[in-house]
């Protein structure tokens, strides 16, 4: 099992990384990559000639954060209307901006992070996606919509509320 | 603005964040790596069977119950007698294999604790064995997957296709014809899959009959046993087997291996025991049923090595646990006469 070893070894920064764009916490992506891991060793006999292990291995970390039993963040609930332009410079710092997408992406649906932490993060297609997590590429394209919607919707409704404070 | 380069941005500003690699493999490896057998892919260990002794039966009925019962009621008076090295139990049997001459490459089992449940283990027994008819060669691999239900199975060969085997849900390859040959997650009488791999130089036809009647033959618990080269007696009362692994010899294996994993088997702290043919290092030990010893700590994982305990092979016993420990199972170990 050496190439085990040599693979997990080569593949463990990219999974931590992912793993942790997922989960939005350092801990639980640890336990999460680790879980994969151990369900790895048991099927490598099967998967070690694949020639998409790793992607294969990539389905096992987004399969498990999906079926993570560990409660979520409270999710964001937007409401309001959108403002026709939000400009980035409103933010304080662009720092803080990153900061606030950061929280708001935590309140997504899991299967909608999974879709931007894909598209966005892997650079992933929309086909990439759909094959990943084996559905139909209308059906990344709505996640991936709805999780727009309900950021840029979030954003407008403090927007506005910094608005009426100002 | 714009929020798709913003969430490109907020992403990449926080890889960072991600946590320590050798952290979480040291933690994978206390689960797991302390049972890893110098095993290659089962396919080409296969090629080795003609060496087996201690499993390589001739099945000479196509439809008919595997050694299991015999093999039981051969060693029914070993398994009586003190200090012999006893016959272990695997969690099921394979009640039908095709016609030819099987040879097991491995046999073995692991309770690894579920992360959720430590008390549902993840995994089961497992077999890999091949089976020889004149110049055709089957080479079957059969393994619990505790953790994997049917639906969540991934195919070597493709896309799967819904299947019912004697009246249980499974899914199976849609192309059995492939490099791959045939796989079938049938649903688990307990929990997750049982997996069944079938491939050789045979018609597609023939593997997927061989692989589903295999399926519908696999008998839980069964009565199959394996032998090991070496065992263990009266181990103390927080210790019990979690895990045992039998290898033959094979093209990367010069002899027999054999494996323990001995814990609480709720948690992933556990002490290995297994056959190991390097020459150890460390400082020399107090003798252990007339054996020499070597010691060896890296990080507080301690290694006591028994030299010379079976065959000319090292036994080492190992893990996150006090060398006395070690020691304490180490006089607990029955070698063959």
């Amino acid at each position: 099992m050496g190439d085990y070893e040599d693979f997990v070894r080569g593949q463990l920064p990219r999974l931590l990384r992912y793993a942790t764009m997922l989960t939005g916490e350092r801990e639980q992506a640890a336990d999460l990559v680790q879980d994969v891991l151990v369900k790895l060793y048991g099927r490598w006999r099967r998967i070690s000639d694949l020639d998409y292990r790793e992607r294969y291995v990539l389905r096992m970390v987004t399969n498990g954060y999906l079926s993570w039993r560990r409660s979520t963040a409270a999710r964001l609930v937007a409401v309001g209307e959108v403002p026709d332009e939000v400009r980035g410079d409103d933010f304080a710092s662009e720092h803080a901006a990153r900061e606030d997408m950061w929280q708001r992406l935590a309140g997504l649906p899991r299967r909608q992070r999974t879709v931007l932490v894909l598209r966005y993060y892997e650079q992933f297609d929309d086909a990439e996606i759909a094959e990943l997590l084996g559905c139909a590429r209308a059906t990344v394209r709505a996640h991936a919509h709805r999780a727009l919607t309900t950021l840029r919707n979030g954003l407008a409704v403090e927007r506005m509320a910094e608005v009426r404070e100002s | 603005m714009d929020i798709e380069k913003l969430i490109a941005e907020t992403f990449r500003a926080h890889e960072h964040e991600a946590p320590d690699g050798d952290a979480v493999l040291a933690a994978a490896r206390e689960r797991v790596d302390r049972r890893r057998f110098v095993r290659s892919r089962p396919l080409l260990v296969a090629a080795a069977a003609a060496v087996l002794t201690v499993v390589a039966v001739v099945v000479v009925g196509a439809d008919r119950s595997v050694r299991q019962a015999d093999q039981t009621a051969a060693r029914g008076s070993e398994a009586a007698a003190p200090q012999v090295v006893q016959d272990l139990k695997m969690p099921f049997s394979l009640g039908w294999l095709p016609q030819g001459s099987a040879a097991y490459s491995l046999e073995r089992m692991a309770a690894v604790p579920a992360p959720e449940d430590p008390s549902l283990p993840l995994f089961g027994g497992e077999y890999q064995l091949t089976v020889t008819t004149g110049g055709q060669k089957l080479y079957v691999g059969v393994q619990e997957l505790k953790m994997s239900p049917p639906e969540g199975a991934v195919f070597k060969s493709g896309p799967g296709r819904a299947v019912t085997v004697a009246g249980r849900r499974g899914v199976e390859s849609a192309n059995p014809g492939g490099e791959h040959g045939y796989e079938l997650y049938l649903a688990h009488p307990d929990r997750g899959s049982l997996y069944v791999h079938v491939s050789g130089n045979v018609a597609p036809a023939r593997l997927v009959e061989v692989g589903r009647r295999i399926a519908e033959n696999v008998r839980f618990p069964g009565s199959a046993t394996v032998t090991p080269t070496f065992g263990l007696h009266d181990l103390p009362p927080d210790r019990r087997i979690c895990g045992f692994g039998v290898q033959p010899p094979s093209d990367h294996v010069p002899k027999p291996i054999t494996e323990y994993n001995l814990g609480t088997c709720t948690d992933a702290r556990d002490i290995v025991v297994q056959t190991r043919f390097e020459q150890p290092l460390g400082t020399a030990g107090r003798l252990v049923l007339g054996r020499a010893t070597r010691e060896v700590s890296v990080d507080g994982y301690h290694t006591l090595w028994v030299l010379d305990a079976v065959d000319d092979t090292s036994i080492a016993i190992a893990g996150h646990v006090p060398m006395t420990e070690l020691y304490d199972i180490a006089d607990r170990l029955v070698l063959p006469s």
